[in-house]
């Protein structure tokens, strides 16, 4: 009975295929939406696209599919199915009786508005409002999105030095990131740690995901936020936006996203605001993490890489930043602290621990998409691997292998047992009974175990009434 | 006619299986709780023991292992 919760970070693509299609077709209004969704098409799909693009009358799916060699069949396919899932085309009856397929005219209108130009500016440029006597330049933007992130998640590891507001700590709340209990401050769970041990622009995608989920039962509109995002991402760093003509539920949604570090506004009731650069990589950081390992620097950490691992299970953290430390300790006891390094090692019992509180040394994490899920990471382990210090990176592989083993084999002790609820069947009568009985409960699919040469099953309880019911029925006919 | 039980089914290795067996005869958790030994790595169990279970098994693996390093 594995109780550990998985954090599950979906990509854009699968986020959209969730929602309803009277909201896609709103969300393909605006050009930006168009356009990041393009972008994250895998390049099969993004050529047929452009194919249909400028066509008005639909295509026979014959022609469609001589498009591809007879091998590619299977690439083929998969990129109907995709195009379909997101509602980027339909079939259409041709007038000789063939199906053919067309592009969604919402969004073909919109793609090629955003491809060629035309229609109405997304934002408007703060030239309108004369040059900002307060601008700000790139590497303080940095700073400020590094900042109040940081301050985030040292709210998570429940640093006292770190207050949010109400509305960011409810957001945390019903994310599962965190919980509360009745008036005392809210405390992590499982799936918190987790989430710490994420990489910044996943975790930055998974909370905007729990965002947009919360939003409708704010009343904001989901529409609205969506491409007010995918336009943000198109921004351009260092540049300020006007919020002229922004409305209500969007003004929250600006204050909300400042509070992240997504966008800097000098004051709230200031008229213009700067994307960070967190905003910018933030629909693009998905595609861009999940194809590569996250090896090395990882943007928007302030130190690159500070931890090195020793062979005889120490650990060097050269850091200061306290919710670096927090981390480490998460799953290692500290043993020194100096004011650049903090010693500490890797024992059985502070990693039994870290994995009672619910993280794991092997498990799949954050399964971005299933397209580009490809390798397994523990979560200590790619902790390890993405804040490794640049010495340890020259090493091959980056990880001393007695260490990983060893982690891995430590988390693998708690499960020698494996647990599983069911009823037993035995002493049947025949072996044709025995038969029967069988095929049935494994036609239900609720068959966990099997032994043919003593007649026995093991059922699961939740097929055990289906079950129970046929075999009466068998025993009343025959 | 059929006999049916409930119960958990309990997947482990060999020797583990041994143990499991070991703590039923000396009935170690105040009753025996194993109804059925099905094969080498599977063991039919009371449902109610599963977290004492645990337990022992985390006492026997505590005690199997020693410090790997001095601090």
């Amino acid at each position: 009975m594995k109780l550990r919760v998985q954090l599950q970070c979906k990509n854009l693509h699968e986020y959209l295929k969730e929602l309803s299609p009277e909201i896609l077709d709103r969300l393909y209004n605006h050009p930006a939406t168009c356009l990041a969704v393009y972008r994250e098409l895998p390049p099969l799909a993004k050529n047929y696209v452009m194919r249909m693009l400028f066509l008005d009358q639909p295509l026979p799916q014959a022609a469609v599919a001589l498009w591809v060699k007879k091998d590619s069949e299977k690439d083929h396919d998969q990129c109907v199915s995709v195009l379909s899932g997101l509602r980027l085309w339909h079939s259409q009856q041709l007038q000789g009786g063939l199906q053919g397929n067309i592009l969604n005219p919402v969004f073909k209108d919109n793609l090629r508005i955003a491809l060629l130009g035309g229609g109405k500016s997304w934002a408007d440029q703060g030239d309108s409002l004369g040059p900002d006597r307060h601008a700000r330049d790139v590497e303080s933007l940095d700073k400020y999105a590094l900042e109040r992130w940081e301050v985030v998640l040292h709210f998570m590891v429940g640093c006292p030095s770190a207050a949010v507001s109400q509305d960011l700590s409810q957001l945390l709340i019903q994310a599962g990131l965190m919980r509360t209990e009745a008036g005392d401050a809210p405390c992590i769970t499982s799936a918190g740690f987790q989430f710490l041990l994420l990489d910044t622009a996943s975790q930055l995608w998974y909370f905007t995901l729990q965002y947009l989920n919360t939003a409708q039962t704010r009343g904001m509109d989901l529409v609205e936020i969506l491409s007010f995002l995918f336009q943000l991402s198109f921004s351009t760093l260092g540049r300020d936006y006007s919020v002229e003509g922004m409305s209500e539920s969007l003004l929250t949604f600006l204050q909300h996203l400042r509070e992240f570090g997504l966008v800097f506004q000098r004051k709230r009731k200031s008229r213009r605001y700067y994307p960070t650069r967190l905003a910018i990589t933030l629909s693009a950081g998905v595609s861009a993490n999940s194809s590569s390992t996250a090896m090395g620097a990882t943007p928007g950490t302030g130190d690159s890489g500070f931890i090195v691992v020793e062979t005889n299970y120490r650990l060097y953290a050269y850091t200061n930043s306290e919710l670096q430390i927090a981390l480490v300790a998460l799953f290692s006891e500290c043993l020194y602290r100096f004011p650049n390094v903090v010693v500490a090692q890797v024992t059985r019992e502070s990693v039994q621990q870290a994995i009672a509180n619910g993280i794991t040394a092997q498990q799949y994490i954050g399964v971005l998409v299933l397209l580009y899920m490809a390798e397994l990471f523990g979560e200590i382990l790619h902790f390890l691997r993405t804040r490794a210090h640049p010495v340890m990176l020259k090493q091959n592989p980056v990880l001393p292998p007695t260490i990983t083993d060893q982690i891995r084999l430590w988390e693998l002790e708690r499960d020698r047992l494996q647990f599983s609820e069911g009823v037993l069947y035995n002493q049947f009568l025949s072996q044709a009974d025995f038969e029967v009985l069988r095929d049935r409960a494994q036609g239900l699919g609720c068959l966990v175990w099997q032994n043919v040469a003593h007649r026995v099953i093991v059922v699961s309880p939740q097929g055990h009434g289906e079950v129970k019911r046929f075999w009466k029925r068998q025993k009343s006919h025959t | 006619m059929v006999n049916v039980l409930k119960g958990v089914l309990v997947e482990c290795d060999p020797a583990m299986k041994q143990f499991l067996l070991y703590l039923d005869e000396t009935t170690a958790l105040g009753k025996k709780f194993i109804i059925q030994d099905l094969d080498d790595t599977h063991v039919f169990i009371l449902a109610e023991v599963v977290h004492i279970l645990q337990e022992r098994v985390g006492e026997l693996m505590d005690q199997n292992s020693f410090p790997i390093t001095q601090k």
